[in-house]
């Protein structure tokens, strides 16, 4: 290849355009997607993969879809089906082929220009309602196996030749997956993303020359690899061994320990996690595949080293994680269930993973995030009064809380969980209660939980639901109900969730941190979050902040005093004297 | 009504003036802006134009019979904390509504920013014993005597203003109502704001923001327009002084003092209301992208079909670390480029424009005011796009040599390249980002901006807007003769207006006639009343009713206008599933047949148009002391050029100029690049059409 060599200017105008083509990719779904989990979940993710199979491009998604995945994906579909053609289109959902959890679905589309020679792959992934789950929900925690699980899988399956459906597959889903018609608009819309990414990209191959697209290729790989060579060359040189621990399942009930360990090698200028030391594959949905076993390693170090660093194969090249076979955190094997291979263990990593990198020193890593999914944020069923009666399913997207302290920042309040990045939007209280037959109680805050630091965790909240008339069942999976989220370099541990059954004396009975009940009208769940870790001793913590924490009630006057040394009042007001003493003493 | 109309735009440097002399005839006046008493600045522009017409001031004013003023006070006292010390009031169970709004957050890697404050304090968050349910019933009823304690503790608190938002207050506002009667005994002077009278609509993180911000901006925005009217009295104004609107209209001054979040928007909001006028005056074209570019901003809107886009989702500040008004607005897009963003390499050798903009203190390097980081500006003068003896009219000089020194110093040796070549670069860079932004506008409406003429405002639109209409594939790009005031000449095409809503919930498939026809029937009143009063000798009234709409189970809605203005029977509701459908096609690309569609907000927006508009003539000058000159004129497709410099007044009306040629006003330059013919209008702007694709040298 005649290679031309760009210009640090040039460069960047190349990148902004094929910014460009996948933010057009993202609006296109994300406005032709019926499901709520897309459209506001935002649970979805559209990227570029080059010709050799390495992530170019991603725009604004999801970190737990985006980083590791799409290029295995894309590296398998070409070795399945090498003879791929303009106009054909592959379905992936296949925990053991390089997808993240069966309720993803990713669609890969080949882009391939006039002279026959393949250029990239382009990915849409999509969290769908519904996969054919042998219960209503994609997160089933509970399944024993792929079977038990019951999704239909699609190991890299061609549905769409010519530009048009390969109708026998779309048959067999609608047949299989609940809300056919809903399933069916969100799959148009993950064609219609990937066609406008192909057709864009093609334009710009013919507009600036596909050498110089080459040419950009290879030096924006390095040019992201030269970024994050720059901040790992900063770190200190160290092996760091963190464990944490999933909560309790039905026969382990010590928990899933996890462990990261995280070697930085500045002089070398990588970082190494190393997850082999964990569990076998259990017999839950929680089991990780490659891909996001992989990713969520990569957020945590990601996470830890600042803003700045383009997410790619290029910055990925100085990230080595290691993962072996039929681990809980790493390759499962076939027919382990992945159910909820997103969140669970997948936050537990990240969680030790950017805690490790905490431990390298100040300035560096974030402390652990609250875990999903709580009990404010169930999965409600049952059936509608004021609809005929007609049955309803759907998660309300509330009280997630529990984001990190940083080195930078306190955590940041609706963060849903460390995968997600906050990027999730939240329920109106007035939408629910319009379209469900239930009532919000409360939806708050909860004084003292957050993990106190330096930068302080974000706070657990609580919210009260139940329903208005006909019965109601709710279910949740709430990680964090026992093992708290940790603080890091000190900071301390934020409060773990918590879940009640209200009853109709008022009385509140406890309820499993996996599971769900029924509720009568009158009746109502308690759900509680889990507040994030903090950052740095409470102690460093500028006595401005902990006082207006005081004033604005996250914070009591005692734990102040207690936990940050700091003497205020209620109105915030700083006993000058008084703190200097008590944080001396 | 005739007489003189003054149209006054109080922008961040200058506040703006074009007067209107009733006959057709514009002109244009400028002056700096005074932040610390904005009607300083109002007086001395006023002042200004007075003396250039030879009259005294109260003389000039004595011939107005209105005054259209746009001003980003009650914006930049948001911005600024600056507003009223405001406490809030909310149903038991959820004062966190202001708190969690509604998530969502950007750059996912990035957490050196905090999770934003609320609008309100929880410290100064009140909750209310009380519930109504979503059908309006009281599920708790409202225990009054703790309300009375709440006015008391507020009174403690030495709040200066109130807002109150209980949920599902807009189906049933009894207890908002209530309390706002105990808050008035006892916090007597103390302005309130009640959600469901200010923003009656569900979603009750947008009503409560919306309360809350009117509340706040409430003592500031009464002293401000009470005192404007009283000294424009003063000086000899007896017409009528209306405010620009964030929705694209105008009200009396009255009437935005009692909800001064109307005017959160006021100036911006007027550059689509121009830019559609001149797209169809010129064009034809009723579909338009709309871009501003001012010193540290861009703003962008697409006016589609002739409409002018309105969105209920706007921001003050940014995006999810801001504070969402919740209350319709003209949609406008901004980002942070302009003139004065600064061009830096990062440490991995690539080239990187803002965020940071040297602004108007020290501005560019070329200024000579001791900025020494490169612009986007300095790159301008670099190339020889602005001619540094005649920036302005030759009223404030520039120092090439500080342009190059800075590029030089900044950017070019890091690069490792000449300092043409980076200044290019830095220039596609920045058009780069605003192509981005104008595409991000058009791709989610659904529009091909292949589609669309460029309507190119502001004072540093001239310099690449060929460049961008080129990249974005757009064949013509229409440089406004109002263009460096563009928000100002949009004033005067404003219609007075005002907006009601009133929330009604059905369905297609169990539609309520009776409640929607009764809400539709209260909404038409106010219209007709508005009409009547402040409307009155109005040249022509038009009502627009619409609903928010969704497929069942989906949930954001989609602003959809009624196909009629009652439902007599079920063949108007097929209408309106007809007619959502069609909407919803055009939005997302896709329907769904059998989906039933819900129905939450209905409203209903009165215009009246006080005026016919008269086209602008330009002048032509006739004498020859325009002999054409030529400059050297860096292009990046071309390299160094002798481009023709021409004075805009020098060309004939019709007259064509083919680049490459630079077109020269007192107000901006125009480079027209290579490939591009621009033809001087009737009214003095200037129509650019782009013969070929210019960024691959005329390949495609």
């Amino acid at each position: 290849m005649g290679q031309t060599k760009h210009s640090g200017a040039r460069l960047a105008v190349i990148h902004a355009r094929f910014e460009a083509i996948v933010r057009k990719m993202t609006n296109t779904l994300f406005r032709t997607a019926r499901s709520g989990v897309i459209n506001t979940g935002r649970d979805f993710s559209c990227c570029i993969v080059t010709a050799h199979n390495d992530l170019l491009v991603t725009a604004e998604s999801l970190p737990i879809h985006v980083m590791s995945g799409p290029d295995l994906m894309a590296k398998i579909m070409r070795e399945l089906s090498p003879d791929l053609k303009a106009g054909d289109a592959f379905l992936n959902n296949s925990p053991y082929h390089g997808n993240s959890h069966a309720g993803d679905h990713s669609l890969l589309v080949p882009v391939i220009d006039a002279g026959g020679t393949y250029r990239f792959t382009v990915v849409v992934k999509a969290h769908v309602a519904d996969c054919g789950n042998s219960v209503p929900s994609t997160l089933y925690a509970n399944a024993t196996d792929v079977y038990n699980e019951g999704a239909l899988i699609f190991p890299s399956v061609q549905v769409q030749r010519d530009y048009k459906d390969c109708e026998d597959i779309i048959r067999m889903c609608k047949m299989r997956i609940r809300a056919p018609e809903q399933w069916y608009g969100d799959q148009l819309g993950l064609v219609g993303a990937a066609r406008v990414g192909e057709r864009e990209l093609l334009a710009l191959g013919d507009e600036l020359g596909w050498d110089s697209l080459d040419a950009f290729e290879s030096q924006w790989l390095d040019y992201s690899e030269l970024r994050i060579r720059g901040a790992i060359a900063k770190l200190p040189a160290s092996t760091v061994t963190v464990a944490n621990a999933h909560d309790p399942m039905p026969g382990l009930d010590e928990g899933i320990p996890i462990k990261a360990i995280v070697t930085v090698d500045p002089a070398e200028e990588i970082v190494t996690v190393d997850l082999t030391n964990n569990p076998d594959c259990v017999p839950f949905g929680l089991n990780l595949t490659e891909a996001t076993a992989t990713t969520a390693a990569m957020v945590g170090v990601f996470n830890s080293l600042g803003p700045g660093i383009p997410a790619n194969a290029g910055s990925f090249r100085r990230i080595n994680v290691k993962l072996r076979e039929n681990c809980i955190a790493g390759i499962p094997r076939h027919p382990a269930s992945c159910s909820t291979a997103t969140t669970g263990v997948a936050d537990r990593v990240t969680n030790a993973v950017q805690r490790a990198m905490a431990e390298l020193g100040d300035g560096i890593g974030m402390a652990e995030c609250g875990l999903a999914i709580p009990a404010t944020a169930a999965f409600i069923s049952g059936t509608d009064p004021r609809r005929d009666n007609n049955p309803y399913v759907n998660m309300i997207t509330l009280g997630q809380t529990g984001g990190a302290g940083t080195p930078w920042s306190d955590g940041w309040l609706t963060i849903a969980h460390v995968g997600n990045g906050g990027l999730v939007m939240r329920d109106s209280t007035e939408i629910d209660e319009l379209m469900y037959p239930i009532r919000i109680y409360t939806d708050r805050i909860i004084r003292d939980t957050a993990g106190p630091g330096r930068y302080r965790g974000a706070p657990a909240a609580e919210v009260e639901w139940g329903p208005t008339s006909n019965a109601m069942e709710g279910i949740w999976s709430s990680d964090g109900s026992t093992f708290p989220a940790q603080g890091a370099r000190g900071g301390g541990s934020g409060a773990t969730a918590k879940q009640f059954k209200r009853n109709l004396d008022g009385s509140l009975t406890p309820l499993d941190a996996f599971g769900g009940t029924k509720l009568q009208a009158g009746e109502s769940v308690v759900g509680i979050s889990s507040g994030g870790g903090g950052y740095g001793s409470p102690l460093e913590r500028d006595p401005a902040r902990v006082a207006l924490d005081v004033s604005e009630g996250w914070v009591s006057v005692e734990q102040a005093k207690d936990v940050y040394g700091v003497v205020c009042d209620l109105d915030g007001n700083i006993d000058e004297p008084g703190t200097s003493a008590l944080r001396a003493a | 009504m005739s007489g003189m109309r003054y149209a006054i735009d109080t922008g961040g440097t200058f506040t703006d003036l074009i007067v209107d002399d009733g006959e057709g005839r514009l002109s244009f006046f400028k002056s700096p802006t005074t932040p610390q008493d904005p009607v300083v600045g109002v007086l001395a522009v006023l002042q200004v134009a007075a003396e250039a017409n030879g009259r005294s001031l109260p003389d000039f004013l004595g011939d107005g019979a209105s005054l259209l003023h746009g001003t980003t006070r009650a914006l930049n006292a948001v911005l600024s904390h600056k507003t009223a010390k405001t406490a809030f009031i909310t149903t038991m169970g959820h004062p966190d509504v202001l708190l969690f709004r509604e998530g969502g957050r950007t750059d996912p890697f990035n957490f050196t920013r905090d999770f934003p404050q609320p609008y309100v304090p929880r410290a100064l968050t009140w909750e209310a014993p009380e519930r109504i349910g979503a059908d309006g019933s009281v599920v708790k009823e409202l225990d009054e005597r703790r309300i009375v304690e709440i006015a008391l503790e507020i009174r403690a608190k030495n709040v200066e203003a109130v807002s109150v938002c209980l949920l599902w207050s807009p189906i049933n506002p009894q207890h908002e109502l209530r309390i706002g009667e105990i808050l008035a005994d006892h916090l007597p002077g103390i302005p309130i704001t009640l959600s469901h009278q200010l923003a009656p609509m569900l979603r009750e993180y947008r009503r409560a923001s919306a309360a809350s911000i009117d509340a706040s901006l409430k003592p500031l925005m009464t002293d401000y327009l009470s005192r404007l009217e009283g000294e424009l009295k003063a000086a000899g104004f007896g017409g009528r002084l209306l405010i620009v609107t964030s929705n694209g209209g105008v009200l009396d001054a009255t009437d935005v003092a009692d909800a001064p979040i109307l005017a959160i928007n006021s100036g911006p909001s007027m550059a689509p209301v121009a830019g559609l006028y001149f797209a169809q005056q010129h064009t034809g074209s009723t579909t338009a992208v709309v871009a501003d570019t001012g010193g540290t901003s861009y703003d962008v809107s697409l006016v589609r079909d002739g409409h002018i886009p309105r969105t209920r989702e706007s921001w003050l500040g940014d995006r999810f670390y801001g504070h969402m008004t919740g209350f319709p607005s003209v949609d406008i897009t901004s980002i942070g480029a302009g003139g004065g963003s600064i061009a830096w390499v990062d440490d991995g050798g690539l080239l990187r424009i803002g965020p940071e903009s040297a602004g108007a203190d020290p501005g560019p390097a070329c200024y000579n005011r001791g900025g020494n980081r490169p612009t986007v500006t300095d790159a301008c003068v670099v190339l020889g796009y602005i001619d540094p003896d005649n920036f302005l009219g030759g009223k404030m000089k520039l120092d090439r040599e500080l342009s190059r020194a800075a590029i030089e110093r900044g950017v070019a040796r890091k690069l490792g390249m000449s300092v043409a070549e980076t200044a290019c670069a830095i220039i596609e860079l920045a058009t780069q980002e605003m192509v981005h932004a104008i595409e991000d506008v058009t791709v989610n409406h659904g529009v091909d901006p292949t589609s669309a003429v460029l309507i190119a405002g502001g004072g540093a639109a001239g310099l690449n807007s060929v460049k961008i209409a080129d990249r974005l594939g757009a064949a013509q790009v229409l440089f406004p003769h109002t263009g460096a005031v563009l928000s100002a000449s949009g004033a005067l095409l404003a219609d007075l207006s005002a907006n009601y809503s009133e929330p009604a919930v059905t369905a297609t498939n169990h539609f309520d006639f009776s409640n929607v026809n009764a809400c539709l029937d209260r909404l038409k009143s106010r219209c007709a009343a508005f009409a009547v009063d402040a409307g009155e000798g109005a040249l022509e009234t038009k009502i627009q009713l619409s609903v928010d709409s969704r497929y069942v189970g989906q949930v954001w809605e989609i602003e959809l206008e009624l196909p009629c203005d009652s439902f007599d029977d079920a063949s108007d509701v097929v209408k309106l599933v007809r007619a959502f459908h069609k909407q919803h096609e055009k939005l997302f690309a896709v329907i769904d047949a059998d989906a039933d569609v819900e129905l939450l907000n209905w409203h209903a927006r009165v215009s009246c148009r006080l005026h016919t508009i008269q086209p602008h003539q330009a002048e032509e000058r006739t004498d020859s002391a325009s002999a054409q000159r030529t400059r050297k004129v860096q292009f990046s497709t071309e390299g160094e050029v002798d481009a023709a410099i021409i004075p805009v007044e020098a060309l004939k009306i019709g007259g064509k100029v083919a680049g490459p040629a630079i077109i020269e006003s007192n107000f901006t330059s125009v480079v027209i690049d290579p490939g591009a013919i621009a033809e001087r209008l009737s009214d003095g702007g200037l129509l650019v059409t782009i013969e070929r694709h210019l960024a691959t040298g005329g390949k495609a």
